[in-house]
């Protein structure tokens, strides 16, 4: 019962959050200088034609009608379209998220795996020279600039020994029936390789070092001894006891990984020449697309806030010890 | 004892304000304010950036104050356009476009007095003598005498100065040489190699028979009713035919027209090429031809209202003849109207538009899934931010000789020039960095060609003439004088670049004046122009107003 209230109290709370947030949304854009109608300007512009799109953007409405419209919208689901492209919102999104999806999260998987295996063995072998080398190499590859290693690889594997393609996410003139078609496709994996490994060197450090740190507390503690006093090999004692308690903070940040993820990543997106969401996310915030910039960051939103909700259920489960019960 | 410390606070605050007046109501009221130089971020457009930053040093040598503010194009073209008093000078361009090839679209709508309140004339440029020169070349059917009528127009604008003209750039493209014939790639008067009839006419030398382009943004529609970004054209163009296209010369030619002869000055009489087929396979009709010049003149095409507002009534005179009859005679018809205008199947957008009738979005707003028009390529699919490809139609009267044609969207600009390099693009259309970059690539592979052509577009500084002091002709001469066009050619474009004087390319030779008085850079002789209209100079060298005037705008 007690569980029940906490999770309709945090539900309730997040709630909140995202009033808040699409109130800020709706706001920030409009007073923001500049004007979505520029975009139209020609010599042959007039201002009956200026006056026609105000119109269709609504934008001739005052600013508390515009908010009252858009926050009924939005809680139908409708996100109106476009002034770019003037197609559906949901339209111009889904045309690039699975894109996104399928990088980012190809990526984080990868970082993750590498990372806590890492994290795991950079800690056990304290002191040693694996750590000596491994801890520096960890930090210099998140350090590096993404577009840097980005150009380096397309350079290397793309430019000179032709491995992979240099951007984009099928090859030129492709045709699939369908989007699952085109996302399981070799074609699409070979296209994703490149910029998926990049972003995969660039986001294992976070896993790589919280893993050991936190294996490097667990190993502190008295259980392990105890399991050292047992005799039970080191090995057993490092992955069966050690790394599944100090997972912990790692399977945080992995959901909140996933919530970042969402919003794709726009220098790898620009390198990589990839269709995702991170482009067509500053290409509306620049080009004052307020429809599609305002439902984009609100489902990033949903996701991030969403995805901490899910990582405080997961907390309760994985570790008895943070249960609600408690609060 | 605190109300005592009070009364000299506020006695010496209102001292302090009054002796403030009087100060700044001597001779600084003459002076010239700081003027505002507004430009893009130097990452979206490096060269007006560091044009901006490069003239504002030469103009405080006259003795003004000049800030560059940096905006981005969203914000400075919202100020310019909507904030028309609220300016100083500003960056800004024009580009080139196939129609711009008639020099009508910039003597008018960027000169004319009708457009100063809310059109293209933002910078408030009147000139009843101007006016009348615009009006009349637009009537003037009789080429000669418009020539002489644009020159003379050019000759005012560059005596007015409303602008400082400052380069025509080069559009400069690449394409790889063992994919595509040299021969059948056609270099566009003003325009360059990418144009619509290298497109139609380039032949495939080996096995690889796509062309393969890049642009670095995605497109915003594929719509024959709408005009949208640059690339957006590249595709309409090539999907839907027109009646006459704008030559390889610069000068209009029959298309899907056969021949079209004007009957008076106001009557045009056009054939219409018999044998077209529209790609759902229905043949294209005079029907469908009046139907795509009526449908703009209701309220669902508003684009391209402009371009059919001076025809009066369509008739149709036989099977293959149109007759256009004009509300006023108007010279650059063939190329402002019926090399613009896209000609649309009546079957497929007749009941589109009065659906959209009854809704309040138009024509714009319609994206088709399947485009169906009668151009020389067919549509096959758009990848929104990734692709768009077309198809050959081999039965076309003017069939290509590739089999598809490709836009890939590139952001990336480096890896574009890599992707060229290994033949992944053999077609480079969308490059806006360095020029000299691809100039030593090219001379690395001998499979890349390069070809820079002079742009009919212009770069430009606008004086907004409805604040002082840009409202004397003086001043605005004086700020040309200060200009080194010379060194802005050489150092801003790396020499890929002419130096403009006039709002027509020399490219169309037929139009340019080659005789206009030019304002060569000389800082002495801005300064005593200056000096002769009555300016002169504070202790500090700043630059005071002629006696009688003062600064209104703090």
């Amino acid at each position: 019962m007690k569980r029940l209230a906490f999770i309709l109290s945090r539900l309730a709370q997040t709630l909140l959050v995202l009033l808040v947030v699409a109130t800020i949304l709706f706001l920030i854009f409009r007073l923001m200088p500049g004007n979505p109608l520029v975009a139209y300007l020609d010599p042959t512009f007039t201002e009956e034609m200026a006056r026609s799109l105000r119109r269709q953007f609504g934008l001739d409405k005052p600013l508390t009608t515009q908010y009252l419209v858009f926050l009924r919208n939005t809680l139908r689901g409708e996100f109106g379209n476009s002034f770019f492209t003037r197609e559906p919102v949901s339209q111009v999104i889904w045309n690039v998220l699975p894109n996104t999806l399928a990088l980012t999260l190809a990526a984080l998987l990868l970082a993750y795996a590498v990372g806590i295996a890492g994290g795991a063995l950079l800690a056990a072998r304290r002191g040693t020279r694996v750590e000596h080398w491994g801890i520096p190499a960890v930090l210099a590859t998140r350090a590096a600039p993404e577009f840097w290693v980005g150009m380096l690889a397309l350079a290397v594997f793309s430019f000179s020994l032709d491995w992979f393609p240099f951007g984009g996410a099928t090859s030129p003139g492709s045709i699939y029936p369908s989007i699952w078609a085109q996302l399981f496709s070799l074609d699409f994996l070979h296209h994703m390789a490149l910029p998926a490994l990049t972003l995969a060197l660039y986001l294992q450090g976070l896993p790589t070092l919280l893993m050991r740190n936190s294996m490097l507390e667990v190993m502190d503690e008295d259980f392990i001894t105890f399991c050292r006093m047992r005799g039970l090999p080191e090995r057993t004692i490092i992955l069966r006891h050690a790394a599944r308690n100090a997972l912990l903070p790692v399977v945080t940040a992995f959901a909140l990984g996933i919530g970042y993820s969402i919003g794709g990543n726009v220098i790898i997106e620009t390198v990589f020449s990839w269709p995702g969401l991170g482009r067509t996310l500053v290409r509306a915030v620049a080009a004052k697309d307020y429809p599609v910039a305002q439902a984009a960051f609100l489902m990033i939103a949903v996701v991030m806030i969403g995805m901490n909700f899910v990582a405080d259920l997961l907390y309760g489960v994985l570790d008895p010890r943070v249960s609600d019960e408690r609060r | 004892m605190a109300r005592g410390w009070l009364r000299i606070a506020v006695v010496t605050l209102i001292l302090a304000l009054a002796l403030g007046a009087v100060a700044t109501g001597q001779s600084p009221d003459r002076r010239v304010r700081e003027l505002i130089l507004l430009t893009r971020p130097q990452a979206v457009d490096p060269r007006e950036f560091e044009t901006a930053r490069f003239l504002a040093p030469e103009f405080e040598k006259l003795g003004v104050k000049v800030t560059v503010r940096v905006m981005p194009w969203e914000q400075m073209a919202d100020l310019v356009w909507y904030s028309r008093d609220k300016w100083d000078m500003t960056m800004w361009q024009m580009v080139g476009r196939p129609e711009r090839s008639d020099p009508d679209e910039f003597a008018m709508n960027l000169f004319h007095s009708s457009t100063a309140a809310n059109g293209y004339n933002f910078v408030g440029y009147r000139n009843r003598t101007y006016d009348n020169i615009a009006e009349a070349q637009r009537i003037k059917t009789d080429l000669k005498t418009r020539q002489q009528l644009i020159r003379e127009a050019q000759k005012i604008i560059a005596r007015d100065a409303p602008y400082i003209f400052l380069v025509f750039p080069e559009s400069t493209y690449v394409y790889n040489n063992t994919v595509w014939d040299a021969k059948t790639v056609v270099e566009q008067k003003g325009i360059g190699i990418k144009n619509f009839w290298t497109f139609v006419q380039a032949k495939p030398l080996g096995s690889q028979q796509d062309m393969v382009l890049n642009y670095p943004d995605p497109l915003q529609a594929i719509n024959p009713l709408f005009i949208s970004g640059a690339a957006d054209s590249w595709v309409t163009e090539l999907i839907w035919d027109r009646l006459f296209r704008v030559g390889p010369d610069g000068l209009p030619r029959p298309w899907a027209a056969e021949k079209a002869d004007w009957v008076d000055s106001v009557t045009l009489d056009v054939t219409l090429r018999r044998g077209m087929k529209w790609h759902d396979g229905r043949p294209v009709t005079v029907d469908d031809v009046i139907f795509s010049y009526t449908a703009p003149m209701g309220d669902e095409v508003p684009m391209y209202r402009p371009f059919v507002r001076n025809i009066e009534r369509i008739e149709k005179r036989s099977d293959t003849v149109i007759r256009f009859v004009l509300r006023d005679p108007y010279a650059p018809f063939l190329i402002a109207s019926l090399a613009k205008l896209n000609i649309i199947p009546k079957h497929i957008w007749e009941p589109i538009l009065a659906d959209l009738a009854r809704k309040p979005e138009n024509a714009e707003s319609y994206q088709e899934q399947v485009p169906i028009g009668s151009g020389p390529f067919k549509f096959v699919q758009w990848k929104k931010p990734e692709e768009v490809v077309l198809e050959a139609v081999p039965d076309h009267f003017s069939a290509p000789k590739m089999r598809r044609w490709i836009l890939r969207i590139i952001p990336n600009v480096e890896a574009a020039l890599g992707g060229l390099r290994q033949g992944q693009i053999n077609f480079l259309s969308g490059y806006t960095g360095d020029p000299q970059i691809l100039d030593r690539l090219v001379k690395e592979n001998r499979q890349l060609t390069l070809v820079s052509t002079m742009d009919v577009g212009m770069r430009f500084l606008a004086f907004n003439l409805r604040r002082p002091p840009f409202d004397d002709v003086a001043f605005r001469q004086a700020l040309n004088m200060a200009t080194n066009k010379r060194a802005i050619r050489s150092v801003v474009w790396k020499g890929f670049a002419s130096i403009a004087d006039s709002f027509v390319s020399p490219a169309l030779e037929f139009w340019y004046n080659p005789e206009l008085p030019r304002w060569e850079y000389n800082i002495q002789a801005a300064r005593d122009q200056l000096a002769k209209a009555g300016y002169s100079w504070d202790r500090e060298g700043r630059l005071l107003y002629p006696a009688g005037k003062t600064e209104t705008l703090k």
